[in-house]
């Protein structure tokens, strides 16, 4: 097993919202996409998981409806919305710069300063 | 967008709390059952998995709890957490909490009683049809009949030649209200004197009402002798016949003569519609002799008309005085007489307009010193718990929380207040309507003005949302550990906002000083106008009035024997010292007389000498104890058969004999040779009189009038004018008011058909006579008072917390030496400097009223300056007084314990 990184403050409504965004998906499922694509190198409280959706879905970035799960089960989906859209690719354009700035300063050597 | 979907979001969520919650339970469980799942896929025994799954999870409940808040369903929790917390915070400041809930009800209260009343009075529009098409038609003489500054009713001749000659009216009819004794005839039995209105059978067409039972007057009945039927208000109905729906047909007796009633009218008609008192019987206007061309010169009657729809009233105007004009060429009786129109609901309160106006600017004033006041205690309060806000912000509260709480602190504290002050307002009305019932009849029936009440209450919630939410803004931007740094010491208070205090403070001052003023001139207005002599003595004196009804009393002889015989019989009543039949007795005469005076010959009709007239007997002198100046009294040998005798008064000598004797001489009353008509065509006197002697000046035209020249003859000896309406001054040794009912029963012993009415002490009926005056001067008393009890509060509040906050430096001051009283002065000369301030522009505000309280004063001046510089020693006075009590505290510091403190 890989070490798992912590999750940093205020991502996880980030990471949510790209697994919503590549398709409508329940709770565990969303659950599974992060683990997935970030290749099991994130470690996600699961009870954390729940109140970050009903706080997006309350800001209306993104939207649930009961749907029927891959084993026939009654499940609660959430897609994204258009305000969500534009909110993700808000929060990742500036996530990008941030992360391009400070592993820019992590880069410099003494000699550069 | 975002909002909607937000607000939506968190109304769906507590509305529907129960169901989103087993959803949740739902969403949770297929979460913890398909990881259940995935981990018996990879080899997990069941049991063990579903455990693994819970414990991997974390706390369900603690998840579930999360999203709800996530979800805002927190927020009625949260409210009441804010409203529980409110209460407690108001609770643990009594003092603030109920100095701010009485201000703000005050201010709520007042103006909603003030407002409802006055919207009542003059703004409402009236209960008719089309009401503002009807309009009164008054006659204006230039100057000579208008001795109360009133304009008159025209004569009915001259209103029918308006009505043929205008275009400008669909109708207008000629009314009038008489006291008419009636009998129901029912068990009871008692006559009463009650007013009865006289009216021709357009006057409820015009007005728009139509009977709830029975039918309107006919034309026909308009003539003498066809007139016995009676209409009757539904109020009547109700209380004297139990609204019985054979009602048609029965009698009443009006002055001894039975009516028919053949209606039953709605009670829509104000009582101010007619003349005197409030109608509740009419019958129809039955003069033949008003419309004679005899009696164009018989003006007084009231009247009512209703325009022509689109027609202005300006037009009306216009065509009434072309009218005029050219009836002042036709008739001599006319000359220089002309008409003006007023609409019906602009005559309603009358003299009483400059009083409300007055008091519309006095609820005013309260209002903004209520508010004012409001501000300085949420300002005070606010700086002195920013330490506490600061507190709270450390230990995690967010900016939008602390608002939020004072928030609902603030409307908390508004809703209180507006409900004292609704309770307020209804004490108020109630208390308006006992007051004042017999003026302003309206104000029995007015209701709590809602749109005010929104109004002034939305005002208060304003203010104490800008105060009070204001601080708390600043507070919560201020740096957290400054306002901890402070220490025990109270929080500062930058200078900017103790400036913001001061002004507010001044303002109060300035405001309650201008009402201060006002009701300290109204209060000697009053005095004097009560306290001046009438020219009579005027304790122990009763005044009761009888009307002799023609059907029993034909002629003069008869009236001139009930007359005697009754004040006779009541002389010789123990406790009554002497009884007179007059027309005459202050503070109001009211029959105006033209005269014919040799010496002083006029052709023009605005010349033509007039004094106040009135018939009397011989005790009229002695009963009064009116001074005898010069020649002789009335006596026992001026009968019916002697020469007609007359007393004038010292005015009327003045005027009229400023350079000779006047007893022994002889003048006629009645108007001059060139506008005589024939004799017996007229209804007023006609006769030579004698003048015999000269008496003392008494109050006959009001008592804010000087006393207008008076002539007084004896009924006796002028049959023209011995009609049977009389009343009867009686003087008394002791309290007239147990003799009532002997009086009455002599009366009664005489004719049991013939009510005594309207009986009341000279005192009460000069009170009557300010009325009004009292009724304002003391709705604006308790407003100063008002006003002044809340500055107090708020100088009080200002010199407190500046105290509290100079301590230290206070204290600095005493160790090296400055003497107490040097401190002490230091902290009254604050007050003193805003109160002097605050007094100097109240008095350029009270200045700046003169015009409106100079109508409603009588011998004070509007910028009487004994009044304002006592009302500014006052205010002053009162200033001194409350920056005292928070200064003494100064005095009782012990320096050394004080500096050792930090």
């Amino acid at each position: 097993m890989t070490k798992q990184i912590d999750l940093l403050q205020g991502t996880l409504d980030m990471l949510i919202l790209k697994a919503v965004s590549l398709g409508p998906l329940h709770g565990y499922g969303i659950l599974l996409r992060i683990q997935q694509i970030s290749k099991d190198r994130l470690e996600i409280q699961q009870g954390s998981l729940y109140p970050a959706l009903y706080r997006l879905e309350h800001q209306g970035w993104i939207a649930s409806e009961w749907g029927e799960s891959e084993n026939r089960r009654k499940a609660k989906y959430y897609r994204l919305t258009t305000a969500g859209k534009r909110r993700f690719q808000a929060e990742a354009e500036k996530w990008n710069r941030m992360a391009d700035v400070i592993a820019g300063i992590l880069r410099t050597t003494p000699e550069q300063v | 967008m975002r909002l909607w979907s937000r607000l939506r979001s968190w109304l769906g969520a507590n509305l529907r709390r129960a169901r989103m919650d087993s959803e949740m339970d739902a969403e949770l469980r297929f979460h913890l059952e398909a990881y259940a799942e995935d981990l018996i896929g990879n080899g997990v025994s069941r049991q063990q998995a579903l455990r693994r799954a819970r414990l991997e999870f974390g706390g369900v409940d603690k998840t579930k709890e999360e999203c709800r808040e996530a979800r805002g369903v927190r927020f009625i929790e949260t409210l009441m957490r804010d409203l529980h917390y409110s209460m407690r915070a108001l609770r643990k400041s009594p003092g603030f909490t109920t100095v701010a809930v009485l201000t703000l009800a005050l201010g709520i209260g007042a103006n909603t009683t003030i407002f409802s009343a006055v919207d009542a009075l003059m703004l409402r529009p009236l209960p008719f049809p089309a009401s503002n098409e009807l309009v009164r038609i008054y006659s204006i003489q230039q100057g000579m009949f208008n001795t109360f500054g009133n304009p008159d009713g025209p004569s009915a001749p001259d209103v029918r030649d308006f009505a043929e000659r205008s275009h400008s009216f669909q109708s207008i009819v000629v009314y009038d209200t008489w006291r008419k004794n009636v009998n129901f005839g029912d068990a009871a039995g008692e006559p009463e004197q009650m007013s009865v209105g006289l009216v021709p059978a357009g006057y409820f067409e015009v007005l728009g009402i139509r009977p709830i039972v029975g039918r309107l007057f006919t034309e026909e009945e308009n003539q003498e002798g066809k007139n016995y039927i009676a209409a009757i208000s539904a109020l009547l109905w109700r209380s004297r016949y139990a609204g019985d729906p054979l009602i048609l047909g029965r009698k009443i007796r009006i002055n001894g003569e039975p009516y028919t009633i053949v209606a039953v009218m709605p009670d829509v008609i104000p009582a101010w519609v007619e003349p005197g008192r409030h109608s509740q019987i009419w019958t129809p206007f039955a003069f033949s002799d008003a419309w004679s061309e005899s009696s164009r010169g018989g003006r007084g009657w009231a009247t009512l008309a209703r325009l022509r729809p689109g027609v202005s009233l300006e037009q009306a105007q216009a065509d009434l005085s072309v009218i005029a004009a050219a009836l002042a060429a036709e008739h001599p009786v006319d000359e220089g007489v002309g008409a003006a129109v007023k609409r019906l609901a602009d005559t309603r309160v009358g003299a009483l307009r400059p009083m409300l106006f007055l008091l519309i600017g006095a609820v005013s004033l309260i209002l903004l010193i209520a508010c004012v006041n409001l501000a300085n205690l949420l300002l005070a309060r606010n700086s002195a718990r920013q330490r506490e806000l600061a507190v709270r912000a450390a230990l995690g509260a967010g900016r939008g929380g602390l608002v939020r709480q004072l928030l609902v602190e603030t409307l908390v504290l508004s809703l209180v207040g507006g409900a004292v002050g609704l309770v307020l307002a209804r004490i108020g009305l109630a208390s308006l309507a006992r007051m004042h019932t017999e003026e302003l009849p309206q104000l029995t029936s007015v209701g709590i003005d809602w749109r005010v009440l929104a109004f002034t209450f939305l005002v208060s919630l304003a203010t104490s949302l800008l105060f009070g939410l204001a601080p708390a803004f600043m507070g919560t931007r201020l740096n957290l550990v400054d306002a901890l740094k402070q220490g025990g010491r109270s929080a500062t208070s930058g200078p900017s906002s103790q400036r913001v205090r001061n002004i507010l403070v001044v303002t109060e001052m300035a405001m309650s000083l201008i009402l201060l003023v006002g009701a300290t001139l109204l209060v000697r207005s009053i005095i004097r106008l009560e306290r001046q002599s009438l020219g009579i003595r005027q304790d122990h004196l009763l005044r009761g009035r009888i009307y002799l009804p023609p059907v029993r009393y034909a002629d003069a002889g008869t009236i001139t024997r009930f007359c005697d015989d009754f004040a006779a019989r009541v002389r010789a009543l123990p406790g009554v010292i002497n009884a007179t039949v007059t027309t005459v007795y202050p503070p109001n005469n009211g029959w105006i007389q033209m005269l014919d005076i040799p010496g002083h010959p006029v052709t023009r009709i605005q010349d033509i000498p007039s004094a106040q007239f009135g018939v009397a007997d011989a005790h009229f002198l002695a009963a009064l104890e009116i001074p005898l100046i010069r020649g002789r009294d009335f006596a026992a040998s001026d009968s019916v058969t002697s020469p007609p005798v007359a007393l004038i008064s010292q005015e009327f000598n003045r005027r009229y004999f400023p350079t000779e004797d006047p007893i022994g001489r002889k003048i006629h009353i009645g108007p001059p040779q060139f506008l005589r008509i024939p004799r017996g065509e007229n209804t007023s006197d006609d006769t030579d009189v004698t003048i015999v002697g000269v008496v003392g000046d008494f109050k006959n035209a009001g008592l804010a009038h000087s006393p207008d020249p008076q002539i007084t003859v004896l009924y006796a000896q002028h049959p023209l004018v011995n009609y049977g309406f009389k009343d009867i001054v009686i003087r008394t040794a002791a309290d007239p008011n147990p003799l009532v009912p002997e009086i009455r029963r002599q009366l009664h012993e005489l004719d049991s058909d013939v009510p005594f009415a309207d009986v009341h002490t000279m005192d009460e009926l000069v009170q009557a006579e300010t009325g009004s005056q009292r009724f304002t001067t003391l709705l604006l008393s308790s407003f100063a008072a008002a006003g002044l009890a809340l500055a107090v509060v708020g100088i009080y509040g200002v010199i407190s917390f500046l105290v509290t906050q100079r301590k230290q430096e206070l204290s600095v001051r005493i160790a090296l030496g400055a003497s107490r009283a040097n401190v002490l002065w230091l902290v009254l000369k604050q007050g003193l400097e805003m109160a002097a301030i605050g007094a100097a522009i109240g008095l350029a505000g009270a200045w700046s009223a003169q015009r409106l309280m100079g109508r409603l004063l009588f011998g004070v001046s509007p910028v009487d300056p004994l009044t304002f510089a006592g009302a500014a020693a006052f205010l002053l006075a009162v200033a001194v007084i409350a920056s005292a009590i928070p200064g003494v505290r100064v005095l009782q510091i012990d320096p050394a314990q004080m500096l050792r403190q930090d």
